[in-house]
């Protein structure tokens, strides 16, 4: 509120701020709790964290014994690797198939343009879980089941909806007088494609990125189902059976967690600002 | 109606001071125009009159009551936003009627006040419609309306026109006029074209760099402005600035030469300089005339020589660009059936009554003549 | 200005319709049209018609377990609508007043949750709320609600209750983030438009703000909508595929999983997956339908 006030409009505004900070804090601290508890947690001793959950580790409860069994289990290697190999290559080729695929259908006008793009449209709102049991049959016949490409392509196949939707819009801006003056000298479509419109929607990258990673890497029905086998889990899979295996080993059930949350928070902190701002220029729809 | 004073205004945000001891009192029933160049400050003034922005230092008064702590709706006034800041999901009845609601108005009331409001601006066929659903024009009359419809003691107007085209601007302009008229309302109109300030304006407050250069009526300004600024800002075109030295100053004229060896009587109160200062002169351009022929002898130092570049052509007057031997350039308005072309050689005479004298500090020396 | 199509535009759009269409549309219809086959005892499959349907609703064992799994899926539904939605709308319009310091700093840590895997989530509050550990009782004790304290996720009649603070623990950060997106979206000029009208903070949020947004809230509900009648991996991290305690937590998508893939000594069974998946489906539509042909319509034309 910008309006001048008088002073004991003043002290309203201030209890007011107050409020605010307090609520908006308060919430923080909930959210933030729950992650610091675990993080803090497996750095300490089995004593350490029955104790004293609450405090940090001290010299007497300080402990890497969780982490050493964690890791030393070579499985957590490669299960990162899996899921990086899968998210990668679901996030690039869900942008390099959805850009296209918003290109055709913004810039070209041919019979069944606006069936397509309903078409697509339809699987934001239904989940594609619901054609598991197909799904499966389809990965069996291909003799695809236990590979990290049957992950990829159902992935794709999740993310292309909201992809092409989101990639529409930047793509619908592109100024008309750009692809006019490229047609006019000559430029073949492909090139207008690649050369001149991909890099400018490079902001709806970042929006992309966000609404489509997270729910890869996070996800565990279709590690579950379609590629359950220790050469393929991802790390959401693997630390689910991790932590079944070792209920009672507290170290080892905290330090799995804590590096499992790892990548997302390195990540975040690096990349927070670009996120939100992704999000929210492109949560306007 | 009502009046306004400003003592002794200033705004500054942190250590940034944006506005310097504003001083300025508007009459009842008054049409003020604050202009100036962007940055000038003239919107954060507005909006520190409106009540969104809080005053610093100084006092503000509106009808002769201090209103710095009080919020916007207390003062008794209505603004008019550049963007016109209507309320997407209301009908045009909807907007008009918001603040008449807050205030308490009876249903009867808020109808007829709005319908004749609406009537005046002609917009009462558009009353059920959105504002998505017009122009640009006709959103601006329902702001107007808006704020008609509060019966508001001052009218605050932020650049209402500069997001419309050209032709409307001018229509729109017009009707401002009219409608301060026949309301009789003191209203404060914020523009950064002087056009509009000078056509629109009972008075004109000149801002520049968050002070007030001079505020007076339009004619004023125009013929007697108090710096330099002031006389490059108001009139189009630019005023024709041409240096000079002082050799004898005095309360009736100061001397100038103002080439090597041409001397001119300026008449301007010249006590406040001394002989042998830098100066500068303001030729207005249409106190620069096309000499022909042989000239006026005595007026053989008032004369510039040059070469055209450029002729603009109004119809009724032309713009004659020259630019002189020593690189002085300068514009003069010359009759429409003069026919010149570019690149021809001629003089320009100026009129001695239609000098300006600004000191170095770009201060005006007060004119004794008029032109 | 759409350009004449050209076998351009088939190249562009085919990859992606191709795996779209391979892996997303037709294994849906697939499944639809699974469910109308039946599996014998012997692993043969046919035609069955509305078998499987007239089962899953009829069948005394199989319709208690969909009804069961149905009303918790509407509780998990109500309680989100009824905590998510609101504190993420709390939240983002005070994320969204001007002059708040440090509403960065907010907006990064508030969106948190959102981005951490549902398993890690699931199994962190777990051992929160774990009696073994004590960490709850603890601070419990310290606001002198100790006595209050109970194994909340092993108990029948509160860990679906429980399960689902945890869901919107996690997931307030896009309602959070979509709803503060449309805030900030309305014009600075249109609220100090009303502010000079003589509107308070509160008509202004209740005339102004809640208005232009709802069309945002329309989505944040359908989306909300569609991911819980969908939610699986949850229940599955914190109770295993049986959704215990007695299937007190047991929600569409883990009965689901159930059918499709068996457990313990029940046998999966792909076709009655299918007809389970094909109701679920006509849930959502229903739900989305509704929204898309009644709801959403009137929502965008209160907004403007």
């Amino acid at each position: 509120m910008t309006a001048a006030a008088s002073p004991m409009q003043r002290a309203g505004v201030l209890s007011r701020t107050a409020l605010v900070h307090l609520t908006l804090g308060g919430y923080c601290l909930l959210v933030l709790g729950p992650i610091l508890l675990v993080i803090l947690n497996s750095f300490k001793t089995r004593a350490g964290i029955f104790d004293a959950p609450l405090a940090l580790p001290t010299h007497d409860t300080l402990s890497l014994a969780g982490y050493a069994r964690v890791l030393g289990d070579a499985a957590m290697g490669r299960m990162f690797w899996n899921s990086f190999v899968v998210t990668g290559v679901s996030l690039v080729l869900i942008l390099l198939l959805g850009a296209m695929a918003a290109w055709a259908l913004t810039e070209y006008r041919f019979l069944g343009n606006r069936l397509l793009a309903l078409f697509l449209a339809f699987g934001i709102m239904v989940p594609i879980r619901l054609g598991s049991v197909a799904i499966l049959q389809e990965m069996v016949a291909l003799d695809l089941v236990n590979t990290l490409t049957a992950l990829v392509l159902v992935y794709i196949a999740q993310g292309l909806p909201l992809a092409v939707m989101i990639l529409s819009e930047f793509v619908a801006q592109v100024p008309q007088e750009l692809k006019d003056a490229a047609r006019c000298d000559g430029v073949g479509e492909f090139r207008i494609f690649f050369q001149v419109v991909l890099p400018l929607i490079r902001p709806a990258v970042a929006t992309v990125a966000v609404f489509t990673m997270v729910p890869i890497w996070n996800d565990l029905w279709f590690p579950l189902i379609l590629a359950p086998s220790e050469q393929t889990q991802t790390v959401t899979l693997g630390v689910q059976q991790f932590v079944g295996q070792f209920a009672t080993d507290w170290n080892a059930v905290l330090a799995a967690l804590s590096l499992a949350v790892l990548p997302i928070l390195v990540l975040y902190a690096l990349f927070s600002r670009q996120l939100i701002r992704g999000i929210t220029a492109g949560a306007v729809k | 109606m009502s009046t306004v004073r400003l003592s002794n205004l200033s705004k500054s945000y942190g250590s940034n001071r944006v506005l310097h001891d504003i001083d300025l009192e508007i009459a009842d029933g008054e049409l003020v125009v604050l202009v100036g160049p962007s940055g000038c400050g003239k919107s954060t003034l507005l909006r520190m009159i409106c009540g969104l922005e809080p005053i610093t230092g100084g006092e503000l008064r509106i009808d002769g009551q201090v209103v710095n702590e009080l919020p916007p709706a207390r003062r008794g006034i209505a603004m008019v936003f550049q963007s016109y800041a209507l309320y997407p999901h209301m009908t045009v009845r909807g907007n008009m009627a918001f603040g008449l609601q807050i205030a308490g108005a009876s249903r009867a009331d808020r109808e007829a006040r709005i319908l004749a409001a609406a009537k005046a601006l002609h917009i009462d066929h558009l009353l059920d419609r959105r504002p998505r659903e017009l122009s640009g024009g006709q959103r601006q009359r329902v702001a107007i309306g808006r704020a008609i419809v509060r019966q508001p003691k001052l009218f605050l107007f932020d650049e209402p026109l500069s997001n419309l085209d050209a032709a409307l601007r001018v229509k729109t302009r017009i009707e401002l006029a009219r409608l301060h008229r026949e309301l009789a309302a003191t209203m404060v109109y914020v523009t950064h074209d002087q056009v509009e300030a000078m056509t629109l304006g009972d008075r004109i407050v000149v801002m520049h760099e968050g002070r007030v250069q001079q505020a007076g009526s339009p004619l004023e300004l125009y013929e007697h402005p108090a710096n330099r600024f002031v006389a490059t800002f108001i009139g189009s075109p630019t005023i024709n600035l041409v240096p000079a030295t002082t050799q004898a100053c005095s309360a009736a004229g100061i001397r100038v030469e103002v080439h090597a060896g041409c001397v001119v009587d300026a008449p301007t109160d010249g006590s406040a300089l001394a002989p042998g200062q830098r100066v500068e002169l303001g030729i207005r351009p249409e106190h620069l005339s096309v000499a022909d022929g042989a000239g006026d002898p005595s007026r053989e130092c008032l004369r510039f020589g040059g070469e055209v570049t450029l002729i603009e052509q109004l119809g009724e007057s032309h713009l004659v660009y020259v630019r002189c031997a020593d690189g002085l350039e300068l514009v003069a308005r010359a009759p429409g059936h003069t026919r010149l072309r570019i690149g021809d050689r001629i003089g320009l005479e100026a009129d001695p009554r239609g000098l300006h004298v600004f000191d170095a500090d770009g201060r005006a020396c007060r004119r004794t003549a008029a032109a | 200005m759409k350009q004449k199509a050209s076998w351009h535009a088939a190249v562009f759009l085919a990859p992606a319709l191709i795996v779209y269409t391979a892996f997303s549309a037709w294994p849906l219809l697939a499944t639809l049209r699974l469910g109308l086959y039946a599996t014998d005892d012997t692993g043969h499959v046919a035609f069955a018609g509305l078998a499987n349907f007239q089962k899953l609703l009829f069948d005394e064992h199989w319709w208690g377990a969909f009804r069961n799994a149905m009303i918790n899926n509407i509780e998990f539904f109500a309680i989100h609508t009824l905590v998510q939605n609101p504190v993420a709308l709390l939240l983002a319009a005070l994320l969204s007043l001007r002059g708040v310091r440090g509403a960065a700093a907010y907006r990064t840590v508030l969106f948190l949750p959102t981005l951490l895997s549902v398993v890690i989530i699931g199994f962190a509050w777990q051992l929160i709320l774990s009696p073994l550990w004590g960490v709850s009782e603890k601070l419990m004790d310290l606001v002198g609600l100790g006595d209050q304290f109970g194994p909340w996720l092993g108990q029948e009649d509160t860990a679906l209750r429980t399960i689902t603070l945890i869901s919107v623990w996690q997931f307030v950060g896009v309602p959070l983030m979509l709803i503060y997106a449309a805030l900030i979206a309305i014009p600075e000029e249109v609220v100090e438009a009303a502010q000079v009208e003589g509107a308070g903070p509160w008509r202004i949020f209740w005339r102004i703000r809640l208005p232009l947004i709802l069309p945002t809230l329309g989505l944040v509900n359908i989306l909300t909508f569609v991911g819980n009648f969908n939610a699986f991996d949850l229940i599955y991290a914190v109770k295993g595929a049986l959704a215990g305690p007695n299937f007190a937590t047991d929600l569409l998508g883990t009965l689901f999983y159930r059918t499709f893939f068996g457990y313990q000594s029940e046998v999966g069974s792909a076709t009655m997956g299918a007809a389970l998946a094909t109701l679920m489906f006509l849930v959502i539509l229903a739900g989305v339908g509704l929204y898309f042909l009644v709801i959403q319509r009137r929502l965008q034309r209160v907004a403007g």
